[in-house]
């Protein structure tokens, strides 16, 4: 049995690589970089996160859709388009949207924050969940992309005279939010699960 | 050591990060990792050319789905139609230039050049030239990957019209069941590809000494 933790798999054309102690590493086929100096993606994750963290305020408090009725404009936030549409009796779409637009990004911030300090402080998890975790949180991401979607959509539709839907400042906030958060995850690297002293 | 031939035949489970040995498969078999059950990797000899036919419907499919109506919607005898272009002149006259250039790369752009790069890339292979474009492609569809969103799109396409249902008549256009397809041949295509194989088919073509 070869041991497990001499290797690495690259990224970008999953070839199995002999990991180095050194502070960076080229694939050796593709010859991309697996990975960077170690701090440097660390640092990097955390600066994407906060800058994802401090957009999903604007996102949730400014108007992701605004509603103009003759002349009378209505503006609504995720959260009361959400309780808004429950009212309404539109149940499904209603947790849909909960889903993806308030639950996955807090659950894509709460992942990476919880990889990003465990991994920096040890603490006892088994390494396969971690990487179960990382792999999830990159797959659940671009899902909160939803309910901008849905806003573009209806203000193309919507777009008479005397009715009008248009994205509010929030849909700009939650789609450079989605954005952030995508890039903190793409920037975490899965050696630091490995590695557990930086 | 082993050598980079050697390391072939080894694979690492994308999910769980576990090593396994490749083991030779019957045509059509598939490899499940041992610790977490993901599909891992399969044999199938007409991989190049199935991916080939695939791709090619995919970008006609893509290219027809962003020309035409998608749905067209009625309300009291009022109609809008969305199709691509009347979507950017909304967002451009309602001032939303980051939406709008997020939704043209996460949608239109990115899609298109992920096609588009594969079928360059399986060309390329298929008759044996190009090493270095392929190489370039390899690389680039590993990093657009992540961002292709036309399935979200899609998803959101359904939302928005369950919410319009009660008080709009909704037709559907030519461009939406392009867009289904394409979803569909796109799905098919992620299912056959198999980077790990183009990457070794690669460094046959262009030898070991793939520097240049
Ligand atoms: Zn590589
Ligand atoms: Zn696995």
């Amino acid at each position: 049995m070869i041991d497990d933790s001499r290797f690495i798999r690259c990224h970008t054309c999953e070839a199995v690589n002999y990991d180095n102690i050194e502070e960076e590493l080229l694939c050796r086929r593709c010859k991309c970089q697996i990975h960077q100096p170690l701090y440097i993606s660390y640092h990097k994750t955390w600066a994407y996160l906060i800058t994802a963290i401090i957009l999903y305020i604007p996102a949730n408090l400014y108007p992701i859709l605004i509603t103009k009725k003759f002349g009378i404009e209505k503006a609504s936030t995720i959260l009361g388009g959400i309780i808004h549409l429950w009212e309404a009796g539109s149940y499904p779409i209603a947790l849909i949207i909960l889903v993806a637009s308030v639950f996955v990004p807090l659950l894509k911030f709460i992942f990476i924050l919880y990889l990003l300090i465990s991994t920096k402080y040890n603490l006892h998890s088994s390494k396969v969940d971690k990487h179960k975790l990382f792999y999830i949180t990159e797959a659940i991401g671009p899902w909160s992309m939803i309910d901008v979607f849905v806003v573009i959509i209806l203000s193309v539709l919507i777009h008479f005279s005397g009715v009008q839907i248009f994205p509010g400042v929030g849909a700009t906030a939650f789609a450079l939010m989605v954005f952030f958060t995508m890039l903190s995850a793409l920037s975490f690297d899965t050696k630091l699960i490995k590695k557990e002293d930086i | 050591m082993l050598t980079d031939k050697e390391l072939d035949n080894f694979i690492i489970c994308k999910k769980c990060n576990t090593l396994h040995k490749k083991i030779p498969l019957h045509q059509g078999g598939k490899a499940l990792c041992s610790k977490c059950n993901t599909f891992i990797y399969k044999r199938d000899n007409n991989m190049l050319e199935k991916s080939l036919a695939l791709v090619v419907t995919a970008l006609i499919s893509l290219s027809v789905a962003f020309t035409f109506t998608i749905i067209t919607i009625n309300i009291n005898g009022l109609s809008k139609s969305l199709s691509l272009l009347s979507l950017f002149d909304v967002l451009l006259e309602h001032h939303q230039y980051i939406v709008g250039i997020m939704f043209l790369f996460l949608t239109v752009l990115f899609p298109f050049m992920m096609l588009s790069s594969m079928f360059f890339v399986l060309f390329f292979i298929k008759i044996e030239k190009y090493g270095y474009a392929i190489k370039r492609l390899l690389i680039l569809l590993s990093h657009i990957q992540h961002w292709n969103m036309l399935d979200i799109f899609f998803i959101s396409l359904l939302v928005a019209m369950v919410k319009l249902f009660d008080y709009a008549k909704i037709e559907f256009g030519v461009s939406f069941l392009a867009l289904l397809l394409t979803l569909i041949l796109e799905l098919m295509v992620t299912k056959n590809i198999n980077f790990d194989t183009l990457w070794q088919k690669y460094n046959n073509i262009y030898g070991e000494d793939n520097d240049r």
